[in-house]
């Protein structure tokens, strides 16, 4: 046991820079990516339900290469990224108290919301993702008629309501300011903005691109948390099933 | 009659020691910095509360902040003694200036503190131009003007500690060799000579508490009495090492 940690950690040591680099690319591409397309597939809910679960279809299209996707293209890499982000996380020692200048409280951030966005996330898989269905979760289902309705439904579940859609908003925040400061850092770590002025002016562009995917995805959770899911009765009874189900597995549990 | 000037100064009498405050009362005198306060309380070592005390130890040496000798805490913040102006420390605080030892650095005694660890670092990426001396090699290779330019700031570098000490990633849990020894490393691997050793250093550099700890909090350049480039070093460093990882794995 002790041996093989010896291994890992020198193992972690031989190839730190590697690690590093592919920490800063996997953050991208592709995490980033990912959080792009997810956000803006979701605000199409404010365009129509029908063009949100078209968007939907489009990614469920993939069938059974849909699970090994996820798998490879996005858990591997969170996990990767969230793991060693939590170890920079406590190898660093936040001092904005005695140096208090706009880098040290985005160096701070930086970490504070890679944090927060882990935790969002694994309580939105709980929440959204079927793999929340054996933890009485997972209210979201994909199919089209039911995509928009449950989604929505999960949002407005009686008292959770607020709640949930102030969790959404601090989840969406945090990770949107994670991405686009991480861009900005990335930059600097891959050498393509090496100048003050050049990492002021990318420093305007992130920000930029911050505000906008974090309106995207604002926009996204208001869509979901207004959203009349009894609009139509099919979705409405729909709803209810899932409802059923739940309180059912609940009880079983 | 005279103003006074109170002074709180963080002490430890050798290594393995704890510290304490001790508070100091020195006579004002316009234009004063902090080292001739340190001076005032060296002549005369009585506490506020008229208790006999010792000198305070503390480092000095140019007095025009180009040796980097006396880095400590000013009220809170690193920087040299002998540049800081007690006008204008009494400007932002009036009451009390205090003064602690670096808290990156083991402490030698009161505000001394033992620096190897920068020395060590400039080791680990070869800071230097290899020249024997033993034979007249002729006139070494041309640089630009414009190069001179970009090199001259980081020479200037007087390994003071500053940037260390504001430095997020630099603690007991990391293994990080800092801004300063990264623009060192920079300015060898683009001195004409120097380059010739690129590859070693960018082993130190592209390695473990290499340029990949760098968590761009940027205090570094913000804190840096020189104000030497640190960021952009630290940027060029990691195109030096993007470039020298893709010839390692291409080119071996």
């Amino acid at each position: 046991m002790a041996a093989e940690t010896a291994e890992k950690q020198s193992f972690a040591v031989r190839h730190h820079f590697l690690l590093r680099r592919l920490h800063s690319l996997s953050g991208i591409v592709p995490v980033g990516v990912f959080l792009i397309m997810h956000l803006t597939v979701n605000a199409s809910i404010n365009v129509g339900a029908d063009v949100f679960e078209e968007n939907v279809e489009r990614i469920h299209a993939l069938g059974p290469l849909l699970i090994p996707v996820e798998i490879v293209g996005i858990f591997i890499p969170i996990l990767f990224h969230a793991l060693l982000g939590f170890q920079i996380w406590f190898s660093g020692q936040p001092n904005t108290g005695a140096y208090s200048y706009g880098g040290n409280f985005r160096y701070m951030l930086q970490r504070v919301t890679g944090g927060i966005a882990f935790v969002f996330i694994l309580y939105h898989l709980w929440h959204m993702h079927w793999l929340g269905n054996s933890f009485g979760g997972g209210f979201f289902d994909h199919r089209p008629g039911a995509a928009a309705s449950t989604a929505a439904e999960a949002m407005q579940m009686s008292i959770w309501a607020i709640p949930v859609s102030v969790l959404y908003a601090i989840g969406v925040i945090a990770s949107v300011y994670h991405f686009s400061n991480g861009i900005w850092t990335s930059l600097i770590t891959w050498g393509i903005t090496v100048g003050p002025s050049s990492q002021r002016i990318a420093g305007y562009a992130c920000a930029m691109f911050g505000i906008v995917l974090g309106l995207v995805g604002l926009s996204s959770v208001r869509g979901f948390a207004k959203f009349d899911a009894n609009a139509t009765t099919e979705t409405a009874s729909h709803a209810d099933s899932v409802d059923s189900n739940e309180t059912l597995e609940t009880q079983a549990g | 009659m005279s103003r006074k000037i109170n002074v709180a100064i963080k002490r430890q009498y050798d290594q393995s020691s704890g510290s304490q405050w001790e508070k100091f009362s020195v006579d004002y005198e316009p234009g004063m910095n902090m080292t001739t306060v340190l001076q005032r309380i060296a002549a005369q070592p009585v506490t506020s509360e008229g208790k006999d005390s010792t000198p305070v130890a503390y480092d000095a040496c140019c007095l025009e902040e180009v040796c980097g000798a006396c880095s400590m805490l000013i009220n809170g913040k690193v920087r040299q003694a002998c540049s800081a102006l007690v006008d204008n420390l009494l400007e932002d605080k009036p009451d009390q200036i205090t003064l602690e030892p670096m808290s990156k650095f083991p402490v030698v005694r009161d505000l001394v503190v033992d620096r190897s660890f920068m020395y060590n670092a400039l080791k680990k990426v070869r800071a230097w131009v290899p020249v024997d001396g033993y034979f007249d090699r002729g006139a070494g290779p041309k640089m630009s003007p414009h190069e001179q330019e970009d090199m001259y700031p980081l020479t200037t570098c007087m390994t003071c500690g500053c940037c260390v000490e504001a430095c997020p990633q630099i603690n007991e849990r990391s293994n990080f060799i800092g801004p300063q020894a990264i623009s060192q490393g920079v300015l060898f691997n683009e001195h004409p000579v120097g380059k010739f050793e690129e590859d070693e250093r960018m082993e130190a550099l592209a390695g473990a508490g290499g340029i990949a700890d760098c968590g761009n909090a940027q205090n570094c350049v913000k804190v840096c009495p020189k104000n030497i480039p640190l960021t952009r070093s630290i940027a060029k460093a990691g195109k030096m090492a993007t470039k020298h990882a893709f010839k390692r794995f291409f080119g071996s």
